[in-house]
């Protein structure tokens, strides 16, 4: 703003005037979603909040503002929570308000709709152009007039605009109606003492959730246990799941290896308060079908479950996945993802590369190699201070660096260094893949990395 | 009361059959670091897994360079990339409770457990557990053990494995995979039976080959398979191209 910049600027402009401008694409799908977050941050002030597209919101204040020491201090919260560039205006209904917010930065987002410009109507170019050439400035100008001229020169659409920010017809605001969180709280009327109890007790509330979630069909990816004590203490517990679960049996026993994995035990003190159990993040779950025979739900056999337990025993960082890059250096080629994101991603068909090896190193490990210049398998290498003699050998497979990533990749010399595997047998019959990192074209004493191992 | 007997063990193959890690047993692979690659591959390609379902593969954190599965690679052997699932572990002790609650459920198609060196946690004791929990799920459950002394274990077969030179392909390109193994121990059978197993890759699966490789290389002894010529580049389209290979042999 300090430098001039403004809405519907060319990139170009931008960039002359602030050669530093950091940018991005635009993404309606986010920004929609970052509004809806702010819609539900902001009911923290008022019941009635709306959604006012494309990037408004509208707060229905009414018998809000004395809870927050009027309507001046209520705005200077809202602004604060929301973020020094947000413009606003109050008015005494919806269509005013937005008017004021979005044409009114003149008169500071108040006063008199009147006073504001022509453009405050919304309408398309022409109709505008069209008012603005009778000499009608001002939506003050416009009320003056008859309506009925009005809408047979500029359309019915002009005068609907106009009276509702006039406040002669109603603007209702539809507000977000937010489903409330699945929360249960139990109190107790003596403290308890034993863990066991206390948590015999979350398994009940898991099973009054898992009904609440069955009818909405939901199922608890997050959950929350707090166990508040008597001396005020709390501890809370976190668990995740990979799929969205409603077990209480499952959950339970995520709950278990969490407090198994405490660093400090779980310790009743004088005795346990209350418990809150929350679902913080729910996912949609069909209900299944749950078979004669065996009484359990179709589908259920997966590695889903044991995912979850060991993912929170050992970190969601220790149970990873293989998943594909498209990528054609070896090590970057694929990649390892916390399981409990992701679900199996499907490999690509074969593309009729060159053989892989079973094993990589990461890193490559050093090797001393002796090979022929300048194209020549490797004769003998010498790997953790044993000598290997090569009997076989194939190759090599060159694999180039991805200049394009790289400042600068796409000049002479520029791409960085060339690599050539092979894939070599050694006296003792085990195979390994071997690549020298550079031509000698080069650089003048490329060296020589073993990368893998083949069964 | 006497313990019941492994009931899998009348299901053993006659020994002259192939090698494989049957369901609902426990099984032991010894391989040296080295050989580290033959032994997985000896356990993905003979551990009778159901197709679909993940394959759990659990690690202990080891000292110096990280080796990781190639999913590629893993292909090559029939085995779907997207199906493993790599668990890495604190420590021997987490490893095996890991191990023991991952055969304890049915979902996955075979647990292969990682390890490396002695392992004190790994006792008849321990070894027992995993049994019970492979029976009770009907999955494999195998242990893999790198540099390590073989143990006292109540395991139902125990395995060496090690690399043995492959069969060349033309112009002196190594050849499939080839693994020497032998079954060292085997609960209620024979054991000491040595294979040289070669990878089918056409195919799938191990395929038998004589034991004594100097009738196999006839023509590739010593002084020709000698280091390669420098200067000699083996074109890879022509070798690997993914038609029926022309053995040398």
């Amino acid at each position: 703003m300090r430098q001039g910049l403004s809405c519907g600027m060319t990139l170009a402009d931008a960039r002359a005037r602030c050669p530093d401008l950091a940018t991005a694409p635009h993404d309606p799908v986010a920004d929609a979603r970052v509004l809806e977050q702010l819609a539900g941050a902001m009911i923290a002030f008022t019941p009635l909040v709306a959604l006012d597209a494309p990037d408004g919101l509208l707060l229905d204040v009414t018998g809000c503002a004395h809870l927050f020491g009027g309507e001046e201090a209520l705005v200077r919260r809202v602004v604060k929570d929301v973020g020094p560039t947000t413009r606003h205006a109050l008015a005494p209904h919806a269509a005013a308000a937005r008017a004021l917010a979005r044409f009114g930065a003149r008169l500071g987002g108040k006063g008199d709709v009147r006073a504001l410009p022509i453009a405050a109507l919304e309408l398309d170019e022409g109709a505008l152009s069209g008012l603005r050439r009778a000499g009608l400035e001002t939506l003050g100008d416009l009320a003056a007039r008859p309506m009925a001229g009005l809408a047979a020169r500029f359309g019915e659409l002009a005068v609907s605009r106009l009276r509702a920010i006039l406040g002669e017809t109603g603007s209702p605001v539809i507000p977000v109606r937010l489903t409330d969180p699945i929360r249960l709280e139990t109190r107790f009327p003596e403290p308890l003492g034993r863990t066991d109890d206390a948590l015999e007790v979350v398994e009940d509330m898991l099973a009054q959730a898992a009904r609440t979630m069955e009818q909405r069909q939901l199922g608890g990816r997050r959950w929350a246990v707090t166990l508040h004590r008597s001396d005020n203490q709390r501890r809370r517990l976190v668990v995740e799941t990979g799929l969205a679960v409603r077990d209480p049996a499952a959950v339970m026993r995520l709950l278990r290896e969490r407090i198994d994995t405490l660093s400090d035990p779980l310790d009743p003190g004088f005795g346990f308060d209350a418990i809150t159990l929350a679902v913080l993040h729910a996912d949609h779950l069909p209900s299944r079908q749950i078979l004669l025979e065996s009484g359990k739900e179709e589908n259920a056999d997966d590695v889903s479950a044991l995912v979850d337990q060991l993912s929170v025993r050992l970190g969601e960082d220790s149970v990873r996945r293989l998943i594909p890059r498209d990528r054609h250096l070896p090590e970057k080629a694929q990649a390892l993802v916390p399981a409990l994101r992701l679900r199996g991603a499907p490999w690509p068909k074969p593309q009729g590369i060159p053989p892989r090896p079973l094993l990589l190193f990461d890193p490559p490990q050093p090797v001393e190699a002796i090979a022929g210049v300048p194209d020549s398998p490797p004769q003998r290498f010498r790997w953790k201070g044993r000598l290997h003699d090569v009997t076989l050998a194939e190759g090599p497979e060159r694999i180039g660096a991805e200049w394009w990533l790289k400042r600068g990749g796409h000049m002479p010399g520029g791409a960085g260094e060339t690599r050539d595997y092979y894939r070599i047998e050694d006296a003792d019959g085990r195979r390994y893949w071997i690549f020298r990192h550079g031509l000698f074209s080069e650089k003048p004493d490329p060296r020589w990395y073993l990368h893998g191992l083949f069964p | 009361m006497s313990p019941p007997q492994a009931p899998a063990c009348t299901q053993d193959p006659p020994p002259d059959r192939l090698p494989r890690l049957a369901r609902a047993q426990l099984h032991e692979v010894h391989a040296g670091g080295e050989d580290w690659a033959s032994a997985l591959a000896f356990a993905f390609g003979t551990v009778e897994a159901e197709q679909t379902r993940p394959i759990l593969l659990l690690r202990p954190r080891r000292k110096g360079a990280a080796l990781l599965p190639c999913g590629e690679g893993l292909r090559v052997l029939g085995v779907d990339p997207a199906r493993l699932v790599i668990v890495d572990a604190r420590n021997d002790a987490a490893l095996l409770r890991a191990g023991l609650d991952a055969a304890r459920s049915s979902g996955p198609a075979a647990v292969l457990i990682e390890s490396w060196g002695t392992m004190r946690e790994y006792d008849l004791v321990a070894s027992r557990r995993l049994i019970l929990a492979a029976e009770g799920s009907r999955i494999p459950v195998v242990i893999l053990r790198g540099d390590a002394e073989p143990r006292p274990s109540a395991a139902h077969t125990r395995w060496t494995v090690s690399s043995a030179p492959s069969t060349p392909l033309e112009m002196g390109a190594p050849g499939a995979t080839t693994l020497l193994v032998e079954l060292v121990r085997r609960r209620g059978g024979p054991a000491g039976q040595r294979w040289r197993l070669e990878w089918n890759e056409e195919h799938g699966g191990f395929r038998e080959l004589p034991l004594d490789t100097r009738s196999v290389n006839e023509e590739w002894d010593v002084e020709e398979r000698g280091p390669p010529l420098p200067g000699t580049v083996v074109p890879l389209p022509a070798v690997r191209t993914r038609a029926p290979l022309r053995r040398t042999a």
